[in-house]
């Protein structure tokens, strides 16, 4: 079985070079447009780059210069006076252990879930299928205020109110992992499967060990995705959490908006110190992701 | 199938196990889960006043030894989100004390009638008397409190020195709106500098002064929508003459408005007392260079007085301990010791009795040694009580919008305000 895998990802290379090298002649072709590509290019790296660069000045420069005329667009030297104030008001390492803690755990149980729930709608032929794949979808068109005071009054019954279990729970099953798992599902080879349970092989095994492996690239992009969204969850994690102690990121920067005065020198600091995992956790997986990408193109 | 059923146990067991070591890591938090242990009180506040709170709990202490405050920080909207939430759950997760801003706390007290203790049958009526009554009204409800009042943002006009002096124009000599204009388009002749910043299609902060200092606001003392009144008309009229001169630099957002005073693009800044803190934390380098005057009267002589902004704090009916909670909190409003330190940390107290002391008659020096807090404090006798009611949200929204059609000349004063009103009425049936 491993081995028919191997073949697989073979395959996948040998097509993925093979379209490199047919791209290579037309790019020689037009050396003028590749000039103007690059110069466009550039444009909109500045522009994408330009707001990290932003939140970097303010981070290391007193609240003050943010707004001074010209604006200031050297690093400062208050790199350390910001990091040391942001620390005694919110305590930035309980809330990146918070953040990691629940996004870490999220991604690993929801990608779990989901893409047990992805492969049985995309795999498996049972009756109300259908009906269940509609019912997830159509799950996806609530807007999460409407769930919000529901969630939170039966999170307060159970008596889970300011734990991480109440961040983490609600959102396990995600309708948009779903979906995304389940499309590229469908495009594993049934045979594989069919020569899998020939062999006597499980129904277990089948998805575990050869399943699985060969769908890291969609694995992967899930994950960055689910990441991202508990990562970034703000509402949620503000209603349930109860003390200062158990804020995640979004939550704890949030509560240095102040009404008159803000130090947008520690909210530049929190808002970089917050950027830092995410860009970690994708490039990580960026490998797999972009290989995913070439890999779907070819079908 | 049977090993598929496996895996979805063990599953169910991580989540089992999962929920048993964060509910044990809840318990040893212990807050906001009803389970309140005897003595401790727990409240929601956003930055600048935990600090004051903090302080208080420990001066609290020396009376109380077996008091103990727990201060949640939050965002000052963050704070809405979660008392919403939790009062929608029929008080759940709802701390003991919690700070609400004054144009919110009658949409609580009408929405959620229940959510507040009566803080007038715990006897606070004694210390009524040491509050404006702008104050004291806006916290009553037949005739009984449900807060404590807390700081407030008596207004006035927030000015450059030295475009001033640059433009030969004495502040002393703006008593009325239209004085204020002609001095603006003097200022701007002399400096080329806009008078005042406003965000035009995003806050109607000025409207609301000048609505609140001839004794009225988006709604009349009958709760009918007051759009289409005198008051209105002569308001909306100024800011467009305003626009219309050229003295406004329309600022979007909070951000470019105070980014305007930093860089010295305008001239004044009518405001509540606490824009004194952003302005000297955020504008450091034109130290020295600012007054202060009252806001200018619509007619000679007229009133000077008005308020923008300022907080007070309930006691939430959730809340188990509410004797204790009250005894910290009469003593929190109450005490000057406690609201010195309020005043110390940018905040404005409305606790009449310590107006007398040397924190409000001082020379600012950043004000060009202006006493501008003794200005302030002399407002508060005269600000005039107005009714926010609860449906001071929507009325704001639909005002932002008929000021944003008159200032881009879309609408007359007239059509936009009488539009705006008609909304109005519509949205609160």
């Amino acid at each position: 079985m491993a081995k028919n895998l191997e073949v697989i990802e073979q395959s996948t290379n040998k097509l993925t070079l093979a379209e490199r090298q047919q791209k290579k002649p037309k790019k020689k072709k037009n050396k003028l447009k590749a000039v103007w590509m690059y110069t466009l290019l550039s444009i909109f790296l500045v522009v994408s780059i330009f707001p990290f660069y932003w939140m970097f000045i303010g981070a290391t420069n007193d609240s003050s210069k943010m707004f001074t005329n010209p604006p200031t667009l050297l690093p400062g030297d208050q790199f350390m006076t910001n990091l040391t104030n942001l620390n005694e008001s919110i305590g930035i390492f309980r809330v990146l252990f918070n953040s990691l803690f629940v996004s870490g755990l999220y991604v690993v149980i929801a990608l779990a879930v989901c893409a047990s729930a992805a492969y049985v709608l995309a795999k498996y032929n049972f009756k109300g299928k259908k009906f269940i794949f509609t019912a997830f979808l159509l799950s996806m068109m609530i807007p999460y205020q409407a769930t919000l005071i529901p969630l939170f009054q039966m999170m307060s019954d159970f008596n889970l109110l300011n734990t991480y279990f109440a961040v983490i729970a609600p959102q396990l099953c995600f309708p948009f992992a779903i979906f995304l798992l389940r499309q590229n599902f469908l495009a594993f080879p049934t045979e594989l499967m069919e020569s899998a349970r020939l062999d006597g092989a499980s129904e277990t095994r089948i998805f575990i060990s050869i399943v699985i492996p060969s769908m890291r690239p969609a694995l992967a992009a899930a994950s960055i995705f689910l990441f991202m969204t508990q990562w970034n969850n703000f509402m949620w994690p503000l209603v349930v959490l109860n003390t200062n102690d158990m804020y995640t990121f979004p939550v704890a920067l949030s509560s240095l908006m102040g009404l008159s005065y803000i130090d947008y020198g520690q909210v530049m600091m929190g808002v970089t110190l917050a950027t830092v995992p995410i860009i970690a956790f994708f490039l990580t997986l960026q490998k797999q992701f972009i290989s995913g990408m070439l890999g779907s193109a070819l079908k | 199938m049977r090993k598929v059923m496996g895996r979805v146990s063990i599953l169910l067991i991580l989540m089992l196990v999962l929920g048993a070591c964060s509910s044990n890591n809840s318990s040893s938090e212990g807050s906001g889960d009803g389970e309140s242990s005897g003595k401790k009180v727990t409240a929601w506040a956003w930055n600048i006043n935990v600090p004051v709170l903090e302080e208080a709990a420990e001066k609290f202490k020396e009376e109380n030894p077996d008091f103990e405050l727990e201060v949640v920080e939050l965002g000052r909207e963050d704070v809405y989100s979660k008392l919403t939430t939790g009062l929608q759950a029929g008080g759940k997760g709802l701390p003991d004390i919690v700070l609400v801003e004054d144009d919110r706390i009658q949409g609580y007290m009408e929405t959620f009638p229940d959510a507040f203790v009566n803080v007038s049958d715990k006897g606070f009526d004694e210390s009524k008397e040491s509050f404006p009554t702008y104050k004291t009204d806006l916290l009553s409800k037949d005739g009984a409190m449900y807060g404590f009042p807390f700081d407030g943002g008596p207004t006035g006009v927030f000015y450059r020195t030295d475009y001033f002096e640059e433009a030969g124009v004495n502040p002393d000599d703006i008593q009325t709106w239209d004085d204020f204009i002609d001095a603006g388009k003097k200022i701007k002749e002399a400096t080329g500098k806009a008078m005042l910043g406003l965000d035009l299609n995003g806050d109607d902060g000025l409207y609301r002064m000048m609505m609140t200092q001839q004794g009225t606001f988006y709604f009349d003392d009958e709760k009918n929508v007051n759009f289409t009144s005198e008051e209105s008309k002569m308001a909306a009229e100024k800011v467009k003459m305003m626009k219309e001169e050229g003295l406004v630099k329309d600022t979007v957002g909070w951000d470019a408005w105070i980014s305007a005073m930093a860089q010295g693009e305008v001239a004044t800044a009518p405001s509540g007392a606490w824009l004194s803190g952003s302005i000297t934390q955020q504008a450091k380098d034109t130290e020295g260079n600012w007054g202060v005057f009252k806001l200018p009267a619509f007619e000679e002589s007229g009133n000077r007085a008005a308020n923008l902004g300022g907080s007070n704090y309930v006691i939430t009916s959730a809340s188990e301990n509410q004797d204790m909670a009250y005894d910290f909190m009469e003593f929190f409003t109450t005490s000057e010791g406690v609201q010195l330190t309020a005043m110390d940390n940018g905040l404005f107290p409305t606790l009449n009795t310590i107006y007398e002391s040397e924190a409000f008659t001082k020379d600012v020096a950043f004000f060009s040694n202006q006493p501008i807090w003794e200005l302030f404090a002399s407002e508060m006798n005269d600000i005039p009580s107005v009714n926010f009611t609860g449906n001071y949200a929507i009325a704001s929204d639909e005002s932002i919008k008929a000021q944003s059609e008159v200032m881009n000349d879309k609408k007359s004063i007239e059509e936009a305000y009488k539009a705006a009103e008609d909304r109005l009425k519509n949205r609160i049936q």
